[in-house]
């Protein structure tokens, strides 16, 4: 399995230090969400974000280009005319609203489920604002989960882009 | 199938005549640890990208995070569906197995049902995503509206 990652010493001693620098006293996620909970953070689009997310999963679609190599910020061509957003991109991010960012991210916490609506492209460079709901906690076949409903619009027009519904499995 | 620079057709490959039963050609991607470690994406969780941590908490390899496999279904449904898929688009997903480092993932669509939508259709598909074993990894259903 190390030939997945080939490191030198030196590498090896700074991923130590950093997953070590990760361990933190948390709660189980289903002991630090009441149903009802309401978060909210705004998420500005920039084109450098986007091809961060894009590159990751390697898809290089040009429609989602507002960056590009030599000419670095463009306004990009798509079908709506310039460039936009992936449409499961901001539903990646949903999970750092969920996760209070000001609290230790919990433990043994597994993304299982999303019902995701894209209502509008987003173009890209919009500053979108994520709000995050509590709706449900409850087991099933002896596991727990706790259940958001999710809204994603513009700032400050309030145009809605996508709606959501998802499950985190807790410990 | 490529418009220009690698784009997909902006109405996509559907039509309002594509048949139910209709298979979807998928993406196929490696789950790369250099890419599922990516700040952006799991490095915030050692389980996604160092093989000794992941050990450390019973996984045979660093696993993906579930929505990168959505991203490669949304892939697959943009190539499909186009600019539609901006314009109402639905994506609902399982995450049932881990997607292992190394292993090689696919995307497959069938199309279930069209639903008369306004003049055209609204398509619903079954989507997932397996491993060379055909072991699946995500299921879900998507739908997009065509020529409505």
């Amino acid at each position: 399995m190390s030939d997945l990652r080939p490191m030198t010493s030196i590498q090896r001693q700074q991923t130590r230090d950093f997953v070590d620098s990760l361990d933190e006293e948390s709660q189980p996620y289903w002991d630090m969400v009441e149903i009802g909970d309401e978060l909210s953070r705004d998420l500005h689009l920039s084109a450098e974000l986007i091809i961060l997310y894009a590159d990751a999963v390697e898809d290089f679609n040009p429609w989602f280009e507002g960056w590009r190599m030599n000419t670095w910020q463009i306004e990009g061509e798509s079908p709506f005319g310039h460039a936009i957003v992936p449409p499961m991109l901001v539903s990646h991010f949903v999970l750092s609203v969920q996760f209070d960012h000001t609290k230790p991210f919990a433990v043994g916490s597994i993304h299982t489920h999303h019902d995701t609506t894209v209502h509008a492209p987003i173009p890209v460079g919009t500053t979108v604002r994520i709000t995050t709901r509590a709706t449900d906690k409850y087991e099933k076949r002896g596991r727990r989960y706790v259940r958001h409903e999710v809204t994603v619009t513009g700032v400050p027009d309030g145009t809605l882009y996508a709606t959501e519904v998802r499950d985190i499995l807790s410990l | 199938m490529t418009t220009k620079d690698g784009a997909p057709p902006a109405d996509g490959l559907i039509t309002r005549d594509t048949p139910v039963g209709h298979e979807l050609e998928g993406v196929k991607k490696q789950a790369q640890i250099q890419l599922m470690g990516s700040r952006l994406w799991g490095r915030f969780n050692p389980n996604h990208w160092d093989p000794e941590y992941a050990r450390s908490t019973g996984l045979q390899a660093p696993i993906q995070t579930g929505e990168m496999s959505s991203a490669y279904i949304s892939e697959m449904l943009v190539n499909h569906f186009g600019k539609a898929f901006f314009l109402g688009g639905r994506l609902e997903c399982k995450y049932i197995g881990s997607t292992l480092a190394g292993e090689v993932i696919t995307t497959y669509g069938v199309v279930r049902e069209k639903q008369p939508k306004g003049d055209g259709f609204r398509f619903v598909v079954d989507v997932w995503a397996s491993n060379e074993d055909d072991e699946k990894k995500t299921v879900g259903t998507a739908e997009a509206d065509v020529d409505v």
